[in-house]
């Protein structure tokens, strides 16, 4: 790459898309050309035009503004689930990769049972428990996020702790917190960015599913899998309703995906 | 043994547990005193590695005596290419002993490295890179350099030069043998390379199936070799030369 002998093409169309998709994002949180949940009589079934740019639905909400808000509803749960998710995975598989044990050998198998189990499928069972709302959805995702981040950080903990540099770490008296934290998981930046890009796309998809199935966040916040829902009556007749919100998720985890294999390809030439 | 800086009598040591559990040290006795580079010789698997990682104190499962009279002893592995943190810069992997050590004040951590590096034998210009940015032999001497800078005096080299080619192993056998005598370092040398023992050690140990089978001065031993495997360690060097 440094020689720039050959392009890394996913790299820059991600980063691209991403940009691009975070702008539209960030546009949503302080400005909607209408106020989203606002019915107007006469832009009923409005075919998408000047005024109204992805049209309107059988009550004459701007779709436009409504799929900004979503948008917006969506991002910030996949943040807050992939936050709770990497933050525990990270602490519990680092540890666990480190110390190995006895401990390891049972946190790693509740995991692999948590992981067998669809994550959708868990969530719902835990949000049939809890309720809807978004908190909730956040918590139950979050949760069902750790093993895969787990094991993903425990086995590049497993392939470092015993590197010489490690080692002579420890014998210089290096604490084992420092050893775990400040020497080793530098060395894993690589691996933790590109399965924290996937970790996003799965968080964006499972609240889209799951608020598509009428379980995640409430009416008055819509997500664009809520949207998807509402519109799935008028596929036909009103098919941007659909489309639009259809199309900034799939933008979105298109972008994000290929960032996340530039990252990979990038990292994997570098070292 | 009085002023030994290693002093080991009938040492055992096991690795593994249970029904698993083997020795790999058995009845070793061997003395380093300060200033002096003992050598211990031997194939794979003959325990080498294993009395070194006793003397560093990485190895519980021990019985028998073991005296070492020196601040935290370091160690210089063989490959440089695995003992350097690849996230870091070396300017970090040399003041990281001095963190651990309790150096709060940057700047008296910055000068001891400074102070550190023309002896052995690096710029100020390297600090900054990363370990995959510098040579192999480079490499090694930030290795070495790290393995100095809290100042202790016993340090095992585990076949510091055997990852490196013979011009570089030459360097650097001469400035470990320059560092030793400006700093008064003692070192544990630990190589299959009988050659490499030659030019550095004072005194030999070999050792095969956990055991020392025979030690001595290294023009002793080199001249007259009593224990059979020594002179078939021998006879196999010289035939390769």
């Amino acid at each position: 790459m440094k020689n720039g002998k050959q392009k890394n093409w996913y790299l820059t169309i991600g980063i691209i898309l991403t940009a691009c998709m975070l702008i539209f994002i960030a546009v949503g949180f302080f400005w909607t050309p209408y106020v989203p949940s606002a019915m107007s009589s006469g832009d009923r079934n409005g075919r998408p035009s000047l005024r109204h740019l992805f049209g309107c639905d059988s009550f004459g909400r701007d779709i436009f503004s409504r799929t900004l808000e979503g948008a917006g509803s969506t991002l910030t749960i996949a943040l807050a689930v992939l936050a709770v998710g990497a933050v525990c995975g990270l602490i519990i598989g680092a540890l666990c990769g480190y110390y190995g044990g006895a401990a390891d050998a049972l946190i790693m198998r509740l995991c692999d049972a948590i992981a067998a189990f669809p994550s959708v499928l868990l969530a719902m069972v835990v949000l049939a428990v809890t309720g809807p709302g978004k908190y909730n959805v956040i918590g139950a995702l979050g949760v069902l996020f750790i093993p895969s981040f787990a094991r993903l950080v425990r086995g590049e903990f497993l392939k470092y702790r015993d590197r010489d540099f490690v080692q002579s770490a420890r014998l210089t008296g290096v604490s084992d917190l420092r050893v775990i934290f400040v020497h080793i998981l530098p060395n894993t930046w690589p691996v933790l960015l590109s399965g924290l890009t996937i970790g996003f796309n799965n968080a964006v998809l499972a609240e889209a599913s799951m608020s598509y199935l009428g379980i995640g966040v409430s009416a008055q916040e819509p997500s664009l899998g809520y949207m998807l829902k509402d519109a799935q009556g008028y596929f036909f007749t009103l098919p941007w309703c659909t489309a639009f919100p259809a199309a900034v998720v799939i933008l979105l985890i298109l972008g994000v995906g290929l960032l996340g294999e530039g990252i990979r390809e990038r990292m994997g030439v570098a070292s | 043994m009085s002023n030994a800086i290693v002093h080991i009598e009938h040492l055992n040591s096991w690795y593994g547990k249970g029904k698993e559990r083997k020795q790999v040290l058995r009845d070793v006795s061997v003395e380093l005193a300060p200033g002096e580079v003992l050598g211990i010789v031997g194939e794979s698997g003959s325990g080498k590695t294993t009395l070194a990682k006793c003397v560093l104190g990485m190895v519980t499962d021990i019985t028998g005596e073991l005296a070492v009279n020196s601040q935290r002893p370091q160690m210089v592995f063989q490959d440089p290419y695995g003992s350097l943190n690849p996230a870091k810069t070396v300017g970090w992997i040399l003041e990281e002993p001095l963190r651990a050590a309790g150096v709060k004040d940057r700047e008296e951590r910055r000068r001891r490295v400074a102070e550190l590096l023309p002896l052995v034998g690096l710029e100020e210009e390297h600090l900054a890179r990363k370990p995959a940015q510098l040579s192999g032999g480079q490499r090694q001497r930030v290795a070495i350099a790290a393995a100095l800078i809290q100042g202790s005096k016993l340090i095992v080299l585990d076949e510091p030069v055997s990852a490196l080619d013979v011009t570089l192993q030459a360097q650097i056998l001469r400035l470990l043998a320059e560092l030793k005598e400006r700093l008064g370092l003692s070192y544990l040398f630990i190589s299959h390379d009988l050659a490499v023992v030659y030019q550095l050690c004072d005194r030999v140990a070999v050792m095969t199936g956990g055991e020392i089978v025979e030690a001595g001065d290294v023009d002793e031993i080199y001249d007259h070799p009593k224990h059979p495997y020594t002179k078939k360690l021998l006879d196999a060097s010289l035939a390769l030369d």
